[in-house]
């Protein structure tokens, strides 16, 4: 394991990346947490599109911690390179980033100004760019490592020394990958570049003749956005996971909707009961004058053979579709699903999930109740002896049960490893049946020969069916 | 009757049982058990551990085993005689015998039910059920047919929903087959609080984390021992079950004691009994040895020895060393006995070791005593190098079906075992890493809270805490068998009639399931065909010497008393010499002052932790100076401990002292000898202690003086030696420092080309070599080979060409492709050796770092400039245009390398420089931190308070004592410090961890010896890293040295 990053502070005891996390740790006492570059990227890609949107038509990413900006024509703007450059930075700040920019006529030494210049704020003038980045280390010309380490074998070291050098025997030598990466710096050669580009996501908007507010017409225009929108979503071969309706009002404010669904669907009819049943929460107040539906969240959907007539076959029930209207109706939290844990301990052996993930079978070799108290409760007047008979008698909520027949007992112990009180402790279960037929699931704290295995105290963990 | 536990597993299960067998026993017999049944899943390689520990404990041993089938089925078998276990053994061999390596089936075995029917006679057995269903019938009936009135149905309590019903059903199910139910335990450990490292195993096992276990825990409970009664009472419902239990531990009687002793036929014999044929060899031998008359001592000697060897029958035992021995010398392989075999005289005129024992007067007795039943031991060191052909002799000789080699069980130590248990435990690499790096490397340390401390982690975090207290459980257990590099067993019957064999990790090989200290104990043959690095050395340096100098010197012929050579040993001038050259032997060469041979045994027996511990060192050295009076006590003990000064040092004398002094008989005095060899069995000799005291006393004593006696023999429990084993590695060291001293460039070559071995580094070797004023040579492509060669006479000794072979990353193949090329003439440039050899260019730029190419006018970078423009393997149609094109590439200037950077760049390539020492780039910086020289370490008065630097050669902690020794090393020498544990506890990361370090301390000087006793640690390394180039520290310009760390 290695450190990817390190603080300032950090750094400044002698951590640094790419140490091994182990010697690290000896240095300094320090907050550890998981480098997660899926994140980060995604942080850098919407820093991105807020570029785009704010500062300059054209923004892209660089490598893992940077971004490009093409400021051609949008520099003025801002009141000229050092002003927008101050913003920027000032920018960063506030949302707790440290920023260094560089501004150049290439990209190429635009890079290199930023990542290796000494100042924060680098402007080079255009044409300048050869001077500027001479003194620079060559590690600044993103060449990759191959590259790198042959050319530090020749006493290659900063940028400037492969001025001087004959292109031939170097392209000979380092590859033609570092002399490309040369003259774009260099602005001999251009250099492509890939801006990102915001996604649209389906969107549909009616502008009424005539405002609307009773919950029939809304009804009636919900229908018409739902199909409009379906049939987007089929152009793109995508289904919506998440809608929202938005109502403009005559006093211009807005009146949103949304609605969730368990499974991407595109089907009309499902959509739109869905958000009917939202209808009554929509205040129309003086009237509404437009509507708009957007799908928040998209997902590929591919595309579904027709059940006909020639098939035979009943189409199987979607439960999808129960979960949507359930959860629309009621909210999403109140669903889920039980399934089985790996675990002996029977307080352990349920977890809940959503009701759509898949699970394996409950194990069916041994016998376990149906309903589990949780907690389990104290029983009382228990008759039993040491240390493996079954009970012959117990009270339980002021009535007391005669045992006729039992099974057990089954030793369950504490999962050791989860909290050290469990390390001794046993308990021994019995499964009961009491003279009125009733079948209850009893155990007793302690294994009845050790005494740190529990107190022998009784408890009724489940009732059988 | 009572009930008996048939059913137990040991650690010898991997990864399932975690109970020693010594454990399982003395729990049993704790609990009254008389008997106890050892059933491990498809092995039997914990028995004979198993035996011993039920000889020790006083309960039987039941010997079985628990079969797993491939079909999911287990059976329980235990032989009932000899024929049944030759009958397990066949069948055990041959599942392991369907293990496919190359799928990673190392050690499992396959078995189908054809297999046990073949092999069921003499086998009582047990089906393992789970539930009582039809599948279960059918195998029953199935075991029925096989096993007959032999056969039973193993009854488990699981504590489990339904147990009672599943026994019932079972129960009846077993009647309706005619079988007889057998209640067993199914244990798993001895004691309950095993089951948490039991669930670890497990997890370990499936390479998960505990969480994520499951359900693939053991969820059936109660697995430890319990006794009889409790059994009985669990079991009242099957009072014929219990009864079973007794009469099958009735009826298996056999014992591994029967399998009696074998030894091979030998060849030699031709009409002979193997006792005639031994003494017509020995004698011819010996009078070929004197042709002027045999002298009464030996002759003596010989009579007395054969005598004893004739009457015990151990004749077979030699003729088969010397057979082995024969055929080595006969392929010109040098070999020599070691152990207790030269103290007979049998070997010395067979050949087998090569000391005279009568000269040396050593002990017979302890080589082979007629108390003693067990055979003798004789361990053969073998050239490392060509040992395998020796093995493989053996194996052609002997049949595969008779020879094998022992197996050597790999348990886990402290770093493997805190790595492993804090994995399952969920801990994170860096954590577990952190951990492991404050243990010593090998070590059977103990781990603790001091450790995760060290290592800046909270030892109060739950899961941490479980770790340690895991792992420290968990450390000792056997992890899988693997071979042992040279121990044989050889037979007469057939090896797997008696132990069963496993196909080895190297192909053609095969080993079996018991140890080295398992064949001891049921005294079978065993020959260790060892490896002795240090004499292939020899065997090079006396080839070396031969062809250079015309000299035919062997281990034989060498003058054994040549002064000069002493006064090197008494100058401790013994870099590279094999034995002597620890920092711990060369600091007592000067005080021991070796002036003859014998001297030189005594000083490779006495530097060692048992004699350190018994306080034996410093009276001996003490009495040798002169600065106490060498006194006895009786007469009786300056006949045992005269040459010694007094003061007991060998095995032999301890042995003698109690006989002649406390009137032990001869076979006590071999049980204490026993005792103090097997360093493991601790607190072994202090058995004795009370019968030795009082022994002595009353033979006339002081108690004072016995009660000393005693505490130097018990400093022998790690590890003293025997006399005739000190002997035998003292004439290897004779003939080293006498190649030493004569030949000097011989000795630097022939150990540079047996690397690695050793002590020091090429580094170490090559500095020692120039200061005897032999001019080294670096690595030429036009004149190295790839062994290191000496060239023409310059000076007193030939200069030293060191060879191609130490450059990294470079392989012999594409060296001799150049060395091929050469012969047509020597190269001209770059480009010409990659024509003409055809060598890829990757390996040529091996060699321009390496600085190779500098005969061609060419330095390091220039040389990779023209490489890097080189392609692949040249075509021939262009190999000429390509030549012309070179004159038409502009020339082009490189920045030359700094000095600094030359040195770095040397040790990158090759690990040595001839240029300069890295820390001499540092000296003006260390200068003004006021800093010493090493090299002016003799000039200091003793008591001074000083401060040195150097990079880490060594770093040493002999016997886990309370000091670390350094080794470090400047540009003027070296210097030896102390650590004591204190200070290393309290710097430990930068005593452990660091290239370069600087340490402060006192000078403390005796005689000729000087150490550094340090209180303080500074960290260099990142001094160090500057050398490569002065202004900027960056990752390619980094020195990497590694230290050689020691116990």
């Amino acid at each position: 394991m290695q450190v990817a990053s390190a603080c300032p502070l950090a750094q400044a005891q002698g951590v640094h990346p790419g140490m091994a996390l182990a010697r690290a740790r000896l240095i300094a006492d320090l907050d550890i947490r998981p480098a997660d570059p899926e994140a980060d990227r995604h942080a850098l890609t919407r820093l991105a599109l807020m570029a785009a949107r704010r500062w300059t038509p054209r923004a892209g990413l660089s490598g893992p911690d940077g971004l490009w900006l093409d400021l051609a024509g949008s520099a003025h703007l801002f009141g000229g390179e050092q002003a927008f450059c101050d913003r920027v930075v000032r920018f960063c700040a506030r949302i707790g980033l440290t920023a260094r920019i560089a501004v150049a006529g290439t990209y190429g030494a635009a890079h290199a100004l930023a990542r290796h210049g000494a100042a924060p704020v680098i402007l080079c003038p255009n044409g300048r760019e050869t001077e500027r980045i001479a003194p620079l280390p060559l590690d600044a010309l993103r060449l990759d490592s191959a590259m790198l380490g042959t050319a530090h074998r020749f006493g290659i070291e900063r940028v400037g020394d492969l001025f001087a050098m004959p292109r031939a025997p170097l392209q000979r030598r380092l590859g033609r990958g570092a002399l490309i990466r040369l003259d774009q710096a260099l602005g001999r050669v251009e250099e492509p570049f890939d801006p990102v580009l915001p996604e649209e996501r389906p969107f549909i908007r009616l502008n009424l003749v005539e405002p609307i507010s009773t919950p029939e017409a809304i009804r009636t225009v919900i229908g018409d956005l739902v199909t409009g929108l379906a049939r987007q979503l089929l152009e793109r071969g995508c289904g919506a996971r998440k809608l929202m309706l938005t109502c403009s009002r005559v006093d211009g404010e807005d009146q949103r909707v949304s609605i969730a669904l368990a499974r991407a669907s595109r089907d009309p009819a499902h959509l739109l009961r869905l958000v009917t049943m939202k209808v009554e929460e929509i205040e129309p107040g003086w009237g509404i004058e437009a509507m708009a539906m957007t799908a928040v969240r998209i997902e590929p959907l591919a595309p579904e053979a027709v059940a006909g007539a020639l098939s035979g076959t009943d189409p199987v029930a979607d439960l999808a579709v129960l979960i949507d209207r359930l959860a629309t109706r009621l909210g999403s939290s109140c669903l889920s699903k039980s399934c089985a844990v790996q675990s002996d301990v029977p307080e352990r052996s349920v977890r809940s999930v959503t009701p759509l993930e898949e699970v394996a079978d409950w194990p069916s070799d041994w016998p376990r109740p149906v309903w589990l108290l949780s907690p389990p409760e104290p029983v009382d007047q228990v008759l039993a002896s040491l240390p493996d008979r079954p009970p012959a008698r117990f009270r339980w909520r002021g009535r007391t049960h005669i045992i006729t027949h039992a099974d057990g007992p089954e030793r369950i112990y504490g999962e050791w490893w989860k909290r050290p009180s469990e390390k001794h402790r046993a308990r021994d279960y019995f499964q009961v049946e009491d003279k009125d037929g009733a079948r209850f699931w009893l155990f007793r704290r302690g294994d009845g020969v050790d005494p740190a295995s529990g107190d022998l105290s009784w408890y009724i963990h489940g009732v059988f069916g | 009757m009572t009930y008996v536990e048939l059913q137990a597993t040991s650690h010898f299960s991997f990864l399932r049982g975690v109970s020693s067998p010594q454990e399982l026993f003395e729990t049993a017999a704790a609990l009254g058990y008389p008997a106890l049944g050892i059933t491990d899943r498809n092995t039997v390689g914990g028995l004979v551990r198993a035996l011993v520990a039920a000889e020790a404990t006083g309960t039987r041993l039941i010997a079985g085993c628990r079969l797993d089938l491939v079909d999911g089925q287990s059976l329980l078998v235990w032989p009932e005689d000899r024929a049944g276990w030759s009958r397990l053994c066949r069948l055990l061999t041959l599942g392991k015998s369907r293990a496919d390596r190359k799928k990673g089936e190392k050690g499992q075995c396959f078995l189908h039910w054809e297999d046990v029917d073949a092999h069921a006679q003499g086998l009582v057995a047990a089906l393992v059920p789970d539930k009582a269903d039809d599948a279960t019938a059918q195998v029953l009936g199935l075991v029925a047919d096989i096993f007959g009135d032999r056969a039973h149905l193993a009854l488990n309590l699981r504590r489990r929903p339904g147990d009672a019903v599943r026994l019932y059903e079972l129960d009846r199910m077993s009647r309706r087959f005619g079988i007889t139910s057998l209640a067993t335990g199914d244990v798993l450990y001895h004691a309950a609080d095993k089951r948490r490292l039991q669930d670890v195993v497990t997890a370990i096992r499936h390479t998960c984390t505990i969480d994520e276990l499951g359900f693939r825990r053991e969820r059936h409970a109660d697995r430890h021992l319990k006794d009889a009664a409790e059994m009985e009472r669990r079991f009242a419902d099957y009072p014929q079950a219990v009864r079973a239990t007794a009469e099958l531990a009735e009826r298996c009687t056999f014992s591994l004691r029967e399998l009696s002793y074998q030894y091979p036929d030998e060849v030699v014999m031709s009409g002979r009994t193997p006792q005639q044929a031994l003494e017509q060899m020995s004698w011819a031998a010996l009078r070929a040895r004197f042709p002027d008359g045999v002298p009464d001592a030996y002759g003596r000697t010989l009579t007395h020895e054969l005598t004893l060897v004739g009457k015990l029958g151990y004749a077979p035992y030699f003729l088969t060393v010397h057979s082995i021995v024969q055929y080595a010398c006969s392929q010109g392989i040098l070999c020599q006995g070691r152990g207790s075999a030269a103290n007979s005289v049998i070997c010395f005129v067979l050949g087998i070791t090569s000391i005279d024992p009568v000269r040396t007067e050593l002990l017979f007795e302890r080589f082979i005593s007629e108390a003693r039943n067990e055979p003798p031991d004789i361990d053969v060191d073998f050239e490392h190098q060509r040992r395998e052909e020796v093995i493989q002799w053996i194996y052609e000789t002997y049949g595969r079906d008779r020879a094998a080699i022992t197996a050597v069980v790999s348990r886990y130590r402290t770093r493997g075992a805190v790595r492993e248990v804090g994995k399952a435990l969920g801990l994170t690499t860096d954590v577990t890493e952190a951990l492991v790096k404050q243990v010593w490397g090998w070590s059977r340390e103990d781990v603790g809270e001091a450790h995760a401390q060290a290592a800046n982690l909270d030892s109060g975090d739950h899961r941490l805490a479980l770790t340690l207290d895991l792992a420290r459980q968990l450390i000792g257990t056997p992890r899988h068998l693997s071979q042992h590099p040279g121990g044989f067993v050889l037979t007469r019957d057939r090896l797997d009639d008696l132990v069963p064999i496993e196909p080895a990790a190297m192909a053609d090989r095969q080993v079996i399931e018991w140890e080295k200290d398992d064949i001891a104990e049921l005294d079978f043959m065993k020959v260790d065909v060892l490896a002795l690095g240090m004499l292939s050395c020899l065997h090079r340096a006396f080839d070396l010497i031969e062809r250079h100098k015309g000299d035919r010197v062997t281990l034989g012929n060498l003058p054994d008393d040549d002064p000069a050579v002493f006064g090197m040993i008494q100058r401790a001038d013994t870099i590279g010499v094999f034995q002597i050259e620890s920092r711990a032997q060369m600091s007592m060469l000067p005080r021991l002052k070796p002036r003859e041979f014998y001297d030189l045994v005594i000083q490779v027996a006495i530097v060692r932790p048992g004699p350190i511990q018994g306080d034996m060192v410093h009276p001996y050295l003490r009495r040798r100076e002169g600065k106490e009076a060498v006194s006895f006590p009786s007469r009786q003990l300056e006949a045992v401990l005269g040459r010694t000064l007094g003061v007991p040092l060998f095995q032999e004398q301890a042995m003698k002292v109690a006989i002649v002094c406390a009137g032990f008989t001869p076979e006590e005095a071999d049980q204490l000898r026993r005792a103090m060899a097997t360093f493991k069995f601790t607190g072994g000799v202090t058995h004795f202690r009370d019968k030795l005291i009082n022994g002595m006393i009353a033979s006339g004593y002081a108690e004072e003086f016995a009660e000393r006696t005693f505490k130097q023999i018990e400093g022998f429990g790690s590890y003293g030696f025997p006399e005739s084993h000190a002997a035998s590695f003292a004439r290897i060291v004779y003939a080293s420092c006498w190649v030493k001293h004569h030949h000097p460039d011989v000795f630097c070559a022939a150990l540079l080309n047996s690397q690695p071995m050793g002590f020091y580094a090429p580094a170490q070797i090559v500095r020692d070599a120039r200061e005897h004023g032999v001019d080294v040579r670096p690595v030429c492509i036009n004149r190295s080979r790839w062994d290191t060669t000496l060239e023409e006479q310059r000076g007193r000794y030939r200069a030293v060409r060191l060879g191609l072979r130490l450059v990294k990353g470079l392989a012999n193949i594409h060296v001799a492709l150049i060395v091929a090329a050469r012969e047509e003439g020597p190269f001209a440039s770059v480009e010409d050796v990659w024509l003409r050899s055809g060598v890829p260019v990757a390996a040529l730029e091996r060699i321009a770092d390496a600085d190779g190419f500098a005969c061609l006018g060419v330095d390091r970078r220039q040389a990779l400039w023209r490489l890097k423009a080189l392609g692949e393997a040249p075509l021939p149609l262009f190999a000429a245009a390509d030549a012309r094109e070179e004159g038409r590439e502009p020339v082009v200037t490189l920045t030359s390398i700094t000095d600094g950077g030359e040195v770095v760049a040397d040790y990158h390539a090759t690990s040595l420089s001839l240029r300069a020492h890295p820390v001499s780039f540092l000296r003006a910086e260390l200068d003004r931190l006021k800093v010493r020289r090493c090299g002016d370490l003799a000039r200091i008065r003793n008591g001074a308070r000083i401060e040195v630097a150097g990079v880490v050669l060594i770093r040493q902690r002999p016997g886990a004592g309370n000091a670390i020794f350094m080794t470090i090393e400047d540009e003027t020498g070296i210097a030896n410090i102390i650590i004591w544990l204190r200070l290393f506890e309290a710097q430990r990361q930068i005593a452990m961890g660091c290239s370069m370090i600087g340490v402060k301390g006192t000078l403390q000087r005796e005689g000729e010896v000087i150490h550094i006793i340090a209180d303080r640690l500074q960290d260099h390394s990142p001094l160090l890293l500057t050398v490569g180039s002065r202004d900027r520290p960056g990752s390619d310009g980094a020195l990497k040295l590694r230290s050689r760390d020691f116990h």
